[in-house]
C-alpha cells in the first residue's frame, strides 16, 4: 500500500486546451496549440510526432516539469496550475514516475538506492514486498548493489523503470526510453512496461518516434505543429507507419 | 590557441573571477606588506634626516656591552663634562652644545592618565638645546625656552591632545615622583606637530640630568656645528684627535643619521619578513584553489579537448591552451592584487595615523621590488597550480569526443601513499632533529621539516580523505536521510578534488592549531613556573607586561613599610658573559626563602654579595660550569669584571628570574645609574598583617607614581596571560587571510562542481527533491569538506605544538596543554565556515531550472 490517496477520477492525467508559446509577435513559436487530451488509468499511451511537433513539450508540461502559457493540466484531480514550486515538486515525487532517454540514475547511489530514491526523499518507508516484486519483474535481483557505472545501458533503463514503478505513481512518463538501447534491450524494457500496465494497472504515457515501441501501447496520439492530428487504438507497427506516412503528405 | 583560450575565458567570466579572487587576496597581502614597510621605512628615514639635519658631528660615549635586548640593556657611557671645553676649542668647531636624553618622561593629567604619545609612539624627554641647527624643534610664537628648572617646553602634538597652553602648569611623570612644571613653550618638529607622534618634553640641562640621576658632570652627548667651509669629516677627525678619552667616540652627522636609519630598517626588515611569511602561506593556500578550478575546467571541457585533438591539435597545443588561460588569470589577478595591496597599505597608513602616529602627509612609497615580487608570486602560483590539470587535459584521448567517457584516474594510489608517507615521516624527522639535535640554523630545518610534513599529508590526502570523510559523514544518513547520504557520497566520489579543497583549509588550521596549543602550553607553563618560584602576596608592575620601569625609590620605600615582611625589586639588564650576550636578573638576595623558591641546589643566594653570581642548572650544564668557577663579565659601568659562581638553582626563561642571577648590590655596582630601574617589586605581608592593610600601605607609596600598578598573584598571572593572548590574537589575524581563502576555495569548488553536476541535479529535482533538500545536500557536502580539512589540520598542528613544547621543556615549558576546549571550538567554527561557504553554491543549485538541467549536454 502506498501512502497516496487513490484518485476518484478515471483519468490519470489530462490536458485541457493546453498551449505553450515562446517569443512574441513575429518570432512567436507555438510549441503547443490548444491541446486537449485525456490519459485514462491502467492504459499504456504513446505520443508520437516529428521533431518540433510539441510531443516533448506536452510531456514536460503534463509531468510538472514546465508550465503552460494557457490551459490546464491535471494529475489525477490535482490541477498543476494551482500549485507553487514546492507543491509541484511534491507532486512529482509522490504521484509521477519518470524514465528519461538517458542519464536516469544518480551515479553515487546503488541500483537499489536509486529505486528507493523518491520514497527516501519523501522520508517514507518503502513497501518492501512491492519493491521486491518490481525488482523481480525487471529481473534485477542480482544487480542491486551495483552502481550505474557498473551496469549496461539496458540494465540502467531497467533500474529506471523499477524506480518509476516502485513508488506506485498515478502515471509514469517515459521520454524516448528506448532511444539509446539496442533492439534486444528495447524489447525488454517495452515488455516490462507492458507488463506493468497489464499486471499492476499502472498508467504509462510514453513519447517515442519508434513505431515498434509505439506498437506496445494501447493507444497512440499523434502530434504535429503543436496540435493533435490523429489517434489510433490497439496499434501495430504497420498501422502506426501508415498514419505517419499519411501525415507526412 | 590564443583565440580558443580568450573566448573560453570571456564566456566564463564568473569562473574566471572566482579563480582570480584567491590569488588577488594573497598578492594584495604581499604587495601591501612590501609597500607599507617601504613607506614606514621612508618615513623614519626622513625623520632621522630631519633630526640630524643641522648636526655636523656628535661626540658620545661608547656602548660598553654589545647586548641587544630589553630596555636599558645597551646604554652608552656618558660623556664627561670636561670634554665640552676641549671640543669647543677644536679647529673647525663653530658651536658645541651638551645634550641629555631622558628615556622616559610623560605628561599626565589630573587622573594620572598619560597625555601624548598615543598607543605606539614613545614618550621621552631631553634637555633644551638653544641652537637652531642642533635642535630640530622650533618654538611657536609666544613660546620661550625653559629658563629655570621647573619650566618645560612640550611638543605641539602633546599640547593639542591635553589642551595645554603656554603658561599652564602640568604634572610630569618620570622615574622620579611626579613633579609639576610650567609650560613656557610649545614646539613643532619642522612642519609636523611632533616626531611621528612621539611626545617629547624639553627641560633645562640641569633638570634633565637630575631626572636621569646623572652627575652634573655628565652629558649624554655633545652636538657640534662646524664652521662654514669645514666638512663633517674634517671636523670629526679634528675632534677625535683632540680627545684622548677611549670611552668616547665621534661621528659625523651623516653617519649618525645612517646609523639610526639602519637600525630602524633592520627592525622593519624583520617585520617585513614575518608578514611575508604569512602572505606566502596565503598564496600557498591559493595554489589549491587554482588547482581545483583548473581540474574542474579540464574535466568539463573533456569533449572539447577531445575534439581539438581529433581534428589535429597536438598534446602540447592542448596543454598550452590551458596554461595560457592560467597565465591570463595570473596576470590579471596579480595586477589587481598589486593595486589592491597599495590601497591596503594606504588604508593601514591612515589606521596608524588614527593610533597616534603623526605621519607626514607624504606619499606611499612603492618600491619596484614590491611590484616585481608580488606580480611574480601571483603569476607563478597560478601557472604552477594549473600545470597538473593542463597535463591531464592533454591526455584526453581524441575518441572521447564521440563517447560519453567519464575519465576517472583511479590508478596510482599505492604510489601516492608511498611518496606521501615518506615525505611526511621525513619532514617530521627533520623537525625533531631541528628541535632536539640542536644543529646550527635549526630554524631552517624546522621550517623545511614543517613544510615537508604539510606537503606529505597533502600528497596522501586523497587516500586519507575517503575513510575520514566516511567517518565524519557517518551520522548524516541517519540524521538527514537520503539527502545526507547523497551529500556524503558526493564528498567521497572524487577524492582528489575533495582532498585538494580540504587540504587548503588544513594548511591554515594546522598553523592555528599549533599557535593555540603553543599559547595554551605557554600559559600553563608560565603559571606553573610562577606558582613554583614565587611566594609573594603582591607584585608591583609598571603597567602591562614589561611596560614602564619603576623608580628604585618605590622598592626602597616599600622595604621600609612595617606592613610588609619581605620586599625585593627585580631588575634586568644585559651583560657579556665569557663573550656571549646574556640576560642578567637582579634581586634582593636576603629575601631568598621568603619571596622565592628557586630550587637552589648548591650554595645559597645570600652568599652572592657584590662579586658573586648564581646560575640555573641548565645554563651551568650547557656551559660546563661549576660552583667556584670564575666568569669574565663585561658590565656597562665597570667593564671587564670577574664574578664567581656561588649558587645553582632551577631557573628558566619563562619565570621571572631567568638563568643568571646577581644581587641588587652587585647590580648597583656594575650598571649605569639610568639602568637602576625596577621592572617588578615583589612583596610579602608581614605576619599578622591583613591583605587589605598591606595593599593600602603599598598604594600610599605608589601615589606619586601613577603608572605603577599593584597586583596580587592571581591578577599578575592574568595580565601575563593577557599578553600571551594578545600575541596569539595577532597571529590569528594574520592567519585569517589564509583561512578565508580556503573557505572561498570550498565555495568555489562547490559552485563549479554543481555546474558540473547540472544534469544530475536536474534529475533529482525531477523525481521530487525539493529546493530545500538540494540546498541541504550542498551544505552538508561543504561541512564534510570543511571538517575534514580542519581535523587533518589539527592533527598536524598538534604534532607541531607537541614537538615544540617538548623541545622547550628545559627552557621552562613544563606543561603541555593541548587546549581541547579550544580545539573543539575550532572544529565547530570549521563546520560553520562550511555552511557559510555553501550559501552561494546551494542557492545556485536550488535555482536550477529543472527542465534545462535535465536537457543539459
Amino acid at each position: 500500500m502506498t501512502a497516496t490517496v487513490p484518485s476518484i477520477t478515471t483519468t490519470a492525467a489530462r490536458a485541457v486546451l493546453a498551449s505553450k508559446l515562446y517569443g512574441k509577435g513575429d518570432t512567436e513559436v507555438r510549441a503547443l496549440d490548444g491541446v486537449s487530451v485525456d490519459f485514462d488509468r491502467g492504459q499504456y499511451h504513446a505520443i508520437m510526432g516529428p521533431s518540433g511537433s510539441g510531443k516533448s513539450t506536452l510531456l514536460h508540461c503534463i509531468a510538472g516539469l514546465d508550465r503552460l502559457t494557457t490551459g490546464d493540466v491535471w494529475i489525477g484531480d490535482i490541477n498543476l496550475n494551482t500549485l507553487n514550486e514546492k507543491q509541484l515538486t511534491r507532486v512529482r515525487r509522490d504521484h509521477i514516475g519518470f524514465v528519461f532517454q538517458s542519464f536516469n540514475l544518480i551515479p553515487t547511489l546503488t541500483a537499489i538506492e536509486n529505486i528507493r530514491l523518491p520514497m527516501s526523499l519523501a522520508g517514507r518507508d518503502p513497501d518492501d514486498e512491492w519493491v521486491d516484486r518490481v525488482i523481480e519483474t525487471v529481473h534485477l535481483a542480482d544487480r542491486l548493489q551495483h552502481r550505474p557505472s557498473e551496469l549496461s545501458g539496458g540494465q540502467q533503463q531497467r533500474v529506471a523503470v523499477a524506480r518509476a514503478l516502485a513508488s506506485r505513481p498515478d502515471v509514469i512518463f517515459a521520454d524516448e526510453p528506448t532511444g539509446n538501447l539496442d533492439s534486444k534491450a528495447s524489447a525488454e524494457i517495452l515488455t516490462f512496461m507492458r507488463q506493468a500496465v497489464d499486471e499492476f494497472q499502472q498508467t504509462i504515457v510514453m513519447v517515442t518516434h519508434d513505431p515498434i515501441a509505439a506498437s506496445y501501447a494501447d493507444r497512440v496520439v499523434f502530434l504535429a505543429d503543436g496540435k493533435i492530428v490523429d489517434e489510433i487504438r490497439d496499434p501495430t507497427p504497420d498501422t502506426v507507419l501508415a498514419v505517419i506516412r499519411r501525415l507526412g503528405d | 590557441m590564443w583565440k580558443v583560450t580568450w573566448k573560453g575565458l570571456l564566456s566564463h567570466k564568473l569562473r574566471f573571477a572566482l579563480t582570480a579572487v584567491s590569488v588577488v587576496l594573497g598578492v594584495s597581502f604581499m604587495a601591501g606588506t612590501l609597500v607599507l614597510t617601504a613607506t614606514i621605512n621612508a618615513t623614519f628615514d626622513d625623520l632621522f634626516a630631519g633630526i640630524y639635519e643641522g648636526t655636523d658631528a656628535q661626540v658620545r660615549g661608547i656602548e660598553p656591552v654589545d647586548a641587544q635586548f630589553g630596555p636599558g640593556s645597551a646604554p652608552r657611557l656618558p660623556v664627561d663634562a670636561s670634554a665640552l671645553d676641549v671640543v669647543r676649542g677644536v679647529n673647525g668647531v663653530a658651536v658645541a652644545e651638551p645634550f641629555v636624553a631622558i628615556p622616559y618622561a610623560q605628561v599626565v593629567d589630573g587622573a594620572g592618565d598619560p597625555i601624548g604619545g598615543g598607543v605606539g609612539p614613545p614618550t621621552f624627554g631631553q634637555s633644551w638645546v638653544d641652537n637652531e641647527d642642533l635642535n630640530p624643534f622650533q618654538l611657536v610664537p609666544g613660546s620661550e625656552p625653559p629658563g629655570v628648572d621647573d619650566e618645560i617646553v612640550i611638543d605641539k602634538g602633546t599640547a593639542k591632545e591635553g589642551g595645554i597652553a603656554v603658561g599652564d602648569r602640568v604634572d610630569v611623570l618620570s622615574l622620579l615622583p611626579t613633579k609639576q612644571y610650567t609650560v613656557v613653550g610649545i614646539a613643532k618638529f619642522g612642519t609636523q606637530d611632533s616626531q611621528l607622534g612621539a611626545s617629547v618634553i624639553q627641560f633645562t640641562l640641569p633638570e634633565s640630568q637630575r631626572i636621569n640621576g646623572m652627575a652634573a658632570a655628565d652629558y649624554s652627548n655633545i652636538g657640534v656645528v662646524a664652521d662654514s667651509g669645514v666638512t663633517q669629516e674634517q671636523v670629526r677627525d679634528n675632534i677625535a684627535g683632540a680627545i684622548a678619552d677611549t670611552n668616547v667616540e665621534v661621528l659625523t652627522g651623516k653617519e649618525l643619521t645612517e646609523e639610526n636609519q639602519n637600525e630602524v630598517a633592520g627592525f622593519l626588515d624583520i617585520f617585513n619578513r614575518v608578514l611575508l611569511v604569512f602572505a606566502l602561506v596565503a598564496l600557498f593556500v591559493s595554489c589549491f584553489i587554482i588547482y581545483n578550478t583548473f581540474s574542474i575546467i579540464v574535466a568539463q571541457r573533456t569533449r572539447e579537448m577531445a575534439l581539438l585533438r581529433a581534428i589535429g591539435a597536438s598534446t602540447r597545443q592542448v596543454t598550452t591552451s590551458i596554461l595560457l588561460e592560467s597565465i591570463a588569470v595570473g596576470v590579471f589577478a596579480s595586477l589587481v592584487g598589486f593595486v589592491a595591496g597599495i590601497a591596503l597599505a594606504a588604508g593601514l597608513k591612515v589606521a596608524l595615523d588614527a593610533f597616534g602616529l603623526d605621519i607626514p602627509a607624504g606619499d606611499i612609497v612603492v618600491p619596484p621590488i614590491a611590484f616585481v615580487l608580488s606580480f611574480a608570486a601571483g603569476l607563478i602560483v597560478t601557472v604552477v597550480s594549473a600545470m597538473i590539470p593542463a597535463r591531464r587535459a592533454s591526455r584526453v584521448p581524441p575518441v572521447a569526443a564521440m563517447r560519453d567517457v567519464a575519465i576517472e584516474h583511479r590508478h596510482g594510489f599505492g604510489y601516492r601513499i608511498a611518496i606521501g608517507v615518506f615525505v611526511t615521516v621525513g619532514g617530521a624527522a627533520l623537525m625533531l632533529f631541528a628541535l632536539f639535535g640542536s644543529p646550527g640554523n635549526a630554524i631552517y630545518y624546522l621550517g623545511v621539516g614543517a613544510v615537508a610534513v604539510i606537503v606529505g599529508v597533502i600528497v596522501v590526502g586523497p587516500v586519507v580523505a575517503v575513510p575520514v570523510s566516511r567517518v565524519i559523514g557517518w551520522p548524516l544518513p541517519r540524521v538527514r536521510g537520503i539527502v545526507g547520504d547523497l551529500a556524503r557520497e558526493n564528498a567521497l566520489r572524487n577524492p582528489r578534488r575533495t582532498s585538494a579543497t580540504a587540504t587548503a583549509l588544513m594548511v591554515g588550521v594546522s598553523l592555528v592549531g599549533f599557535i593555540t596549543i603553543l599559547a595554551a602550553s605557554t600559559k600553563a607553563s608560565v603559571a606553573d613556573t610562577l606558582d613554583a618560584q614565587l611566594r609573594t602576596d603582591f607584585i608591583v608592575t609598571g603597567g602591562s607586561g614589561f611596560g614602564v620601569p619603576l623608580s628604585p625609590a618605590i622598592g626602597d620605600e616599600m622595604a621600609a613599610l612595617p606592613e610588609l615582611g619581605a620586599v625585593s625589586p627585580l631588575r634586568f639588564a644585559g651583560a657579556a658573559v665569557d663573550g656571549r650576550g646574556e640576560f642578567m636578573t637582579a634581586l634582593n638576595t636576603e629575601t631568598e626563602d621568603e619571596l622565592f623558591d628557586l630550587g637552589v641546589s648548591r650554595g645559597t643566594l645570600g652568599s652572592l654579595d657584590v662579586d658573586g653570581i648564581a646560575l640555573s642548572t641548565s645554563y651551568a650544564d650547557d656551559h660546563d660550569l661549576l660552583i667556584g668557577d670564575t666568569l669574565d663579565v663585561v658590565f656597562p659601568a665597570t667593564g671587564l669584571t670577574s664574578v664567581q659562581v656561588r649558587a645553582l638553582y632551577q631557573g628558566n626563561d619563562l619565570g621571572l628570574t631567568g638563568k643568571l642571577l646577581i644581587s641588587i648590590e652587585s647590580f648597583d655596582a656594575h650598571y649605569l645609574p639610568e639602568q637602576r630601574v625596577d621592572f617588578f617589586v615583589l612583596a610579602r605581608l608581614a605576619p599578622g598583617v591583613t591583605t587589605e592593610e598591606g595593599a593600602a600601605a603599598i598604594e600610599r607609596v605608589l601615589e606619586p607614581y601613577p603608572t605603577a600598578k599593584l597586583q596580587n598573584n592571581a591578577e599578575f598571572r592574568e595580565s601575563q596571560e593577557a599578553t600571551i593572548a594578545a600575541f596569539v590574537n595577532l597571529v590569528y589575524a594574520l592567519l585569517f587571510l589564509a583561512v578565508i581563502i580556503a573557505v572561498i576555495g570550498i565555495a568555489n569548488t562547490l559552485a563549479l562542481s554543481i555546474y558540473e553536476r547540472t544534469r544530475e541535479l536536474g534529475l533529482l529535482r525531477a523525481v521530487g527533491t525539493t529546493r530545500r533538500q538540494l540546498k541541504s545536500m550542498v551544505r552538508w557536502e561543504a561541512v564534510i569538506i570543511a571538517v575534514l580539512g580542519t581535523l587533518l589540520g589539527l592533527v598536524i598542528g598538534f604534532f607541531f605544538g607537541w614537538s615544540v613544547v617538548l623541545a622547550l621543556e628545559e627552557d621552562g615549558f613544563s606543561s603541555f596543554d593541548p587546549a581541547p576546549g579550544q580545539l573543539v571550538i575550532i572544529v565547530i567554527v570549521a563546520g560553520i565556515a562550511g555552511v557559510l561557504a555553501a550559501v552561494f553554491p546551494a542557492r545556485r543549485a536550488a535555482k536550477l531550472d529543472v527542465l534545462k538541467a535535465i536537457s543539459t549536454e
